[in-house]
């Protein structure tokens, strides 16, 4: 397994790294719990709605700052609504690739970039808080990449059930007892879905 | 300076020159098996004596009680498979601890699955395991009990001469099966008076060749056998084994054991010298594992806070220092290090962990160039890092 030049190179001079003063927006998603914390800092046009600035912090691994370096690149002058736009896998096209069991960086940095969208859109009236629903954790659960081949477990049809019931959530996974990813899967599950208010106990069956 | 600076000799070491010059002749003109009566054959044959005494010296053992495998897993796995295999009439249950190396682990695993029962001893925050436990835990079935002498992950060293007692104690026979993949060639080992009934090596932790190690099977013991087939060479280790690997292992242990105290005295000192160094130079630092004489010689591992491991390890690779981490972005199933969650640690000072492992080719310039750049990297990845800025 290896990074691209590219993965290396924005690894070692990442693009748009700090904090903004007094940012229109803000957002942090992941946790140090697993590994990878990101946080985004917008300026925003009010007018025109253009990102005109756009910096990023992270802890995390080479292929974390990296996704995060491009994806802060790719957004800059370009409007809210195109910057939704964007996902994870242009990123990781842009780097030239990354190895599948890193596609979850680049899922985290779209993510994060998302979230500081929908940060200034609520604060300006533009769209307001999701209503929570069992659509929102099958959306959610499109986050989680499945790292032996680098897609989602929902594309991959491992996930067989969802649930939501009394503020517990059911997720029913297919994972073989051997699978080298199993306790990962099942982290990432809980850390997606633990951070909804409606969620208070998060089940999974594998 | 020579780059790369090789800091992870506990992955594996590299081979010693006089080493490379020992294997050649296996290759070249003496490539014969041994055999009985015939010239080319019976030399081979005393060869192999002659190695097998170099490594039985080593460790205090008899020539005959050394076998020769292809390599420390092998080892482990004849060991444990081998003697569960042949005792299991005499019990069902072994001892092992949640801090051992994969080796004993993953057997210890398959042997649960098999109808046996295995006891995980706790360990302690320093890596050192619950010998209370150990004690509470021996019943009538218990025939075996198994540790890792030198972690692989903290470089805690197991009170083997305690443990041994501990064991000497039962009633009934419990065999000692002692992993000292890590500990061999870095603290005195003596099988007679430690009452060790098994020992696991390998040749290439100690500027070896990779694909040889030895097993040491106190006299008496009985093992079954696990890889059936001819006996070449060993009874155990079937078929052919690389006899050039034999001879460079021999000329391994030569090496290490010949100035055994100053070389591990010097070891010491270097390791100590950077993880001082360490820690006068670098804030938010975390030792993993003991300090002291009670930690391996070669072993410092310590967390760095608010940062992640694989960036640091990167970008250590990138200004030409080889390490490793314990950090889950590195691992082969994303998981943090299952020995510093053992000993309490938190995922994030898992993920922050650092592992430099030094042998006797590194030197105090090296040493000081690694913590130079450390220091730079670290500096850097906090301030990327939204963590180093909440809390500070």
């Amino acid at each position: 397994m290896k990074y691209s030049q590219k993965v290396l190179d924005h690894f070692m001079h990442p693009h748009n790294i700090g904090k903004l003063e007094l940012p229109d927006a803000k957002a942090t998603e992941g946790s140090p719990a697993c590994g990878d914390q990101v946080s985004m800092y917008l300026k925003v046009n009010e007018d025109s709605k253009v990102i005109e600035d756009i910096k990023f912090q992270s802890y995390g691994c080479a292929s974390n700052i990296a996704t995060a370096s491009i994806i802060t690149d790719m957004a800059k002058g370009k409007t809210l609504d195109e910057a939704k736009k964007l996902t994870w896998k242009q990123a990781a096209d842009e780097l030239d690739g990354l190895p599948p069991a890193k596609m979850h960086c680049s899922v985290l940095a779209v993510d994060t970039l998302r979230k500081a969208i929908k940060d200034y859109e609520i604060k300006h009236n533009l769209a307001s808080e999701d209503e929570f629903k069992k659509t929102t954790i099958v959306e959610e659960l499109k986050h989680i990449i499945y790292p032996k081949v680098g897609e989602d477990i929902v594309s991959l049809k491992m996930v067989k059930y969802v649930g939501f019931e009394n503020g517990v959530a059911t997720v029913d996974i297919e994972i073989p007892k051997f699978d080298q990813y199993r306790q990962n899967v099942a982290d990432e599950i809980r850390e997606h879905l633990e951070k909804y208010d409606a969620i208070k106990k998060v089940e999974i069956n594998m | 300076m020579k780059k790369p600076i090789y800091l992870n000799n506990c992955l594996t070491s590299k081979p010693a020159p006089e080493v490379i010059e020992a294997m050649l002749p296996y290759w070249q003109e003496k490539f014969y098996f041994p055999e009985n009566f015939m010239s080319q054959g019976t030399q081979i044959e005393s060869d192999i004596e002659k190695y097998k005494q170099v490594v039985a010296d080593s460790i205090n053992a008899k020539p005959d009680e050394i076998h020769f495998t292809t390599g420390g897993t092998s080892a482990n796995n004849l060991a444990i498979k081998g003697y569960l295999m042949a005792n299991s009439h005499k019990g069902n249950h072994i001892i092992c601890s949640r801090v051992d190396y994969p080796d004993l682990l993953t057997n210890a695993a398959f042997f649960e699955k098999s109808g046996f029962e295995v006891t995980y001893l706790d360990a302690d925050e320093e890596g050192f395991i619950d010998l209370k436990q150990l004690q509470q835990a021996i019943k009538p079935e218990t025939i075996m009990f198994m540790t890792t002498w030198a972690n692989h992950t903290t470089g805690t060293l197991q009170p083997i001469e305690q443990i041994s007692k501990i064991l000497q104690k039962a009633d009934h026979k419990i065999a000692f099966h002692v992993d000292a993949g890590q500990a061999y060639g870095k603290v005195p080992i003596n099988v007679e008076e430690m009452k060790i009934d098994l020992l696991s090596v390998s040749a290439h932790k100690i500027h070896g060749p990779v694909g040889i190690g030895a097993m040491y099977v106190r006299q008496g013991i009985k093992l079954a056998p696990t890889k059936h087939g001819i006996n070449r060479i060993d009874e155990y280790e079937t078929g052919g084994i690389n006899i050039g690997l034999i001879a460079g292992f021999a000329k391994a242990v030569e090496l290490n054991f010949s100035n055994f105290n100053e070389n591990n005295a010097k070891l010491r000192q270097l390791s100590d010298y950077l993880l001082k160094k360490i820690e006068a130079t670098i804030p938010y630092t975390l030792l993993n594992g003991p300090r002291g004489d009670k930690r391996a010689p070669h072993n410092v591992n310590i967390s760095f806070r608010y940062i992640e491991g694989e960036a640091i390890m990167m970008m250590l690779d990138a200004a030409g220092i080889i390490v490793a981490t314990g950090s889950a972005c590195f691992s082969k199933g994303l998981s943090p290090n299952y020995i510093l969650m053992a000993i309490g640690r938190n995922h994030e000072e898992s993920h922050g962990s650092m592992k430099f492992t030094l042998s006797r080719y590194n030197t105090k310039e090296e040493i000081d160039y690694t913590v130079e750049k450390l220091a730079e990297i670290v500096s850097e990845l906090r301030k990327r890092s939204p963590l180093y800025k909440e809390e500070k």
